[in-house]
């Protein structure tokens, strides 16, 4: 706050100097708030089960236990399959989603082509209006008979029209018309244009849209609740959805273990449990966010 | 009509053209006049015959019977069905109607802008344009036809008899719609040439790597969202797997009228209140820490804050429910422990519907102001900077300068936010409510909304899918014609705001 005030010295008058203290602890306030339930989880994960049972969540961890990560990782299978199938959905669904949207973008690019337009049109329209989820599901799990396929929960996000559109805002940007014309002249096809001019130059597009699609995969356990007929297919957030749920999910834990259900620590399993689940999330956090501001950035610019 | 066409092809000469052009528009015009005309309810276009034995067939009883007896027109095909219980005959019936709508609609479109067109000799497109109007509206009357034709002939062979019978008056339409379809293409290819532009068939063949490039993104709009749009008629039937959904029971707004006299008041209560309380106090809250964070000069702590209040959106709705569990849990929770150590009597919460509303609204405050904030903090940076600095020597305070020059030049980007959000209006954030509060009835009255009741259904109750497809149905159709309405009235004011 100091330094703020220093820069600013000469220029500043009472009221900005009134203006400045609040935004520094509003600010400060807000982004306290915002990490608040974090740490809430994590010292509970790290908190001995009886001490939550007698004394409730706290803040800071009264006590220090490994013990809820202990049960964990003794039966690891159930947590290790999801873990599994969940790098499964999002490594396909990213990879295919990605070639998808961004084929679809550079043709919607394409000044040549007539019906940009039509076809924006029906991405577009597909936003606005819609058949509603039962015919959504029933046509999956009734009519294509997909139900309990691992297909049928990375195939419905491959893409979406915010996304093809956010990737033809940046084919615009980084791929001038000219480039595009002279190599068609010189006899290039579209798809080599497409594959060596286009993709090339296009590292940040593919960065963001590529992250968008693995948060989304990586966050999902709708799809899961829909489509899956059993736990080997269950994807990570659905896996920790249920366990919140139901203690019988949790006596997954204890099979073939040493300890009764009794003994298990419930509560704060959950919250080891959420930790394991969030954990990558949350690393890999600072590193990415840069591209997640450009391409939340351009998608509101363009609408 | 045909001897012009023919001349016109031929023809060279300018004013020859636009004498053809003319004349040939407002022909064809002319027939869409008439052929709109005739698809009104002034002619039956289906007709029962031999109604004893048909009825006796299709085993309907007396009294039913005599509601039926009188002939009848596409348009009351669908009470048809209601009436005489054959579910088999509902979808072919809802289709007609549709396709006669969608008719309807171009038609009068085509001869709203053939009478308005001033044929003014430069603009090609606009007429490419109008032909391509024409066009649709009458290969949509051939396709109705052709649809009613097959109807008479599906249900003949259903019943086994010739108990449903043709209009001539079909014939004439479909003679009427050839016609004039001919004629515009006609008119359309002799455009075409003067203003160097080609048809599909030349343009897929010139271009088709880009239409091949569009071959997987069009299959999956096509399952995902086209396909599904059929299952609309879900929620005109009383739907039970045996019979699918071609033979389900036809029971027209049955599903709505029930919905509306049990829940539907309020779960479109819920479901508006929270999303206006979202909505409103959302992009208050985004702008406000947008403007704060945009102000702030000392790097690492912008930094920090902007990074810290945008985490929460990054998390799954999962995550959300642990903290709101071991937030809220009445035995363990931090915020009834905070209540025991200070001597309250702590708050049993799952039990108590009054205190969600706020609580929602505060977890979607958590989750997604982060997000907002960035879109406006990206508009703030993307300012000029020379008018903040020319209002700073003219003496202008920093309220001033937030007030007289960020917040006016955030307005674009609030109105396409407000657009966006009034067209979801209906709908609801599924993932918040359903992971915070789950299937928990005691709080129903306060959360649930239109998505927690249709997610219900599908995952456990099939017999209400008719149901739970009227809420989707009405859900979408509501939205839809609140888009259509905010940007009708935006374009209005400003047009450059507008979506479409």
């Amino acid at each position: 706050m100091k330094n703020g005030q220093k820069a600013n010295k000469i220029k500043l008058s009472g009221s900005d100097i009134t203006f400045y203290v609040i935004a520094y602890f509003v600010v400060g306030a807000a982004a306290i708030i915002c990490v608040l339930p974090f740490l809430l989880i994590v010292s509970g994960s790290f908190t001995d089960n009886k001490l939550i049972l007698t004394e409730g969540y706290s803040l800071l961890p009264r006590s220090f236990s490994m013990d809820a990560y202990g049960t964990i990782f003794r039966n690891p299978a159930s947590i290790l399959q999801a873990y599994k199938m969940t790098i499964y959905y999002t490594a396909m669904g990213t990879a295919v989603g990605l070639f998808v949207t961004t084929l679809t973008a550079y043709v919607l690019s394409r000044k040549e082509f007539k019906y940009r337009n039509v076809v924006s049109f029906l991405l577009y329209f597909t936003t606005i209006f819609g058949g509603g989820m039962i015919p959504w599901y029933l046509l999956y799990a009734n009519v294509l008979n997909l139900k309990g396929t691992t297909f049928v929960i990375w195939f419905p996000g491959i893409t979406s029209t915010f996304l093809i559109i956010l990737m033809r805002t940046f084919i615009s940007g980084s791929v001038p018309d000219a480039i595009a014309e002279s190599a068609k002249i010189d006899g290039a096809g579209q798809f080599t244009i497409f594959w060596r001019i286009v993709l090339p130059v296009l590292k940040p597009g593919l960065a963001t849209v590529g992250l968008f699609l693995a948060l989304g995969y990586w966050n999902d356990w709708y799809r899961s609740s829909l489509f899956s007929t059993n736990s080997s297919t269950y994807e990570l957030q659905f896996y920790l959805s249920n366990m919140l749920n139901s203690t019988t999910a949790l006596k997954d834990l204890v099979v073939g273990a040493t300890i009764s259900i009794a003994d298990l620590p419930t509560q704060s399993v959950k919250m080891a449990m959420a930790v394991v689940v969030t954990g990558p999330v949350l690393l890999l956090y600072p590193f990415v966010q840069k591209y997640f501001v450009s391409g939340i950035t351009i998608g509101a610019v363009k609408g | 009509m045909d001897g012009k066409m023919e001349k016109l092809t031929k023809g060279g000469r300018l004013e020859e053209t636009k004498f053809g052009r003319k004349t040939g528009v407002l022909l064809t015009a002319g027939i869409s006049i008439v052929l709109l005309l005739l698809s009104l309810p002034f002619f039956d276009w289906v007709y029962l015959k031999n109604i004893s034995a048909l009825f006796g067939k299709m085993g309907i009883s007396r009294e039913t019977a005599s509601t039926l007896y009188q002939s009848y027109s596409i348009f009351s095909l669908l009470g048809f069905v209601k009436n005489s219980n054959l579910g088999i005959l509902g979808l072919y019936s809802m289709i007609l109607l549709l396709l006669l709508m969608g008719t309807w609609f171009l038609h009068i479109s085509y001869i709203w802008k053939a009478l308005r067109n001033r044929f003014d000799n430069s603009d090609g497109k606009g007429m490419l344009r109008l032909y391509v109007t024409g066009k649709a509206a009458m290969l949509l009357t051939i396709l109705l036809v052709a649809g009613s034709y097959g109807f008479v002939l599906y249900s003949n062979r259903f019943f086994g008899m010739k108990g449903f019978a043709a209009s001539p008056l079909l014939a004439v339409e479909l003679i009427g719609a050839m016609a004039a379809y001919a004629a515009i293409k006609k008119l359309e290819a002799v455009e075409r040439i003067r203003c160097h532009e080609h048809g599909l068939v030349k343009e897929f063949r010139k271009n088709w790597v880009l239409f091949l490039m569009l071959l997987p993104v069009g299959v999956f709009f096509l399952v995902n969202s086209y396909l599904p749009m059929v299952g609309i008629y879900f929620a005109f039937v009383n739907f039970n797997f045996a019979d699918g959904l071609w033979a389900s029971p036809f029971v027209g707004l049955k599903n709505f009228e029930f919905l509306f006299q049990s829940q539907m008041g309020r779960l479109i209560r819920n479901t508006v209140l929270y999303n206006v309380v979202f909505i409103v106090l959302g992009n208050v809250l985004q702008i406000f820490f947008a403007v704060l964070v945009s102000q702030i000069t000392v790097k690492w702590f912008k930094k920090v804050g902007q990074t810290l209040i945008f985490m929460p959106y990054f998390v799954s709705f999962v995550l959300l429910k642990v903290m709101v569990y071991s937030l809220l849990e009445y035995q363990c929770g931090a915020i009834n422990n905070m209540i025991r150590s200070s001597g309250g009597t702590p708050i049993d919460f799952y039990n108590s519907p009054i205190y969600w509303p706020f609580l929602i609204t505060l977890f979607n405050m958590w989750k997604s102001v982060g997000y907002g904030m960035v879109v406006y903090l990206a508009t703030i940076m993307g300012m000029d900077g020379e008018l903040y600095e020319a209002a700073k020597v003219d003496g202008a305070n920093i309220f001033q300068r937030i007030r007289y020059i960020t917040l006016p030049q955030l307005k674009p980007t609030f109105i396409i936010l407000l657009i966006y959000s009034l067209g979801g209006i209906m709908r609801g954030n599924f993932e918040l409510f359903y992971q915070t509060v789950g299937n928990n009835g005691l709080l129903y009255e306060v959360t649930d909304i239109l998505d927690t009741y249709v997610y219900r259904i599908t995952i456990g109750q099939p017999l209400s899918i008719g149901l739970g497809s009227a809420a989707g149905l009405f859900q979408s159709v509501f939205g839809f014609v609140v888009v259509l309405i905010t940007n009708w009235a935006i374009r209005r004011k400003e047009a450059d705001y507008a979506l479409f």
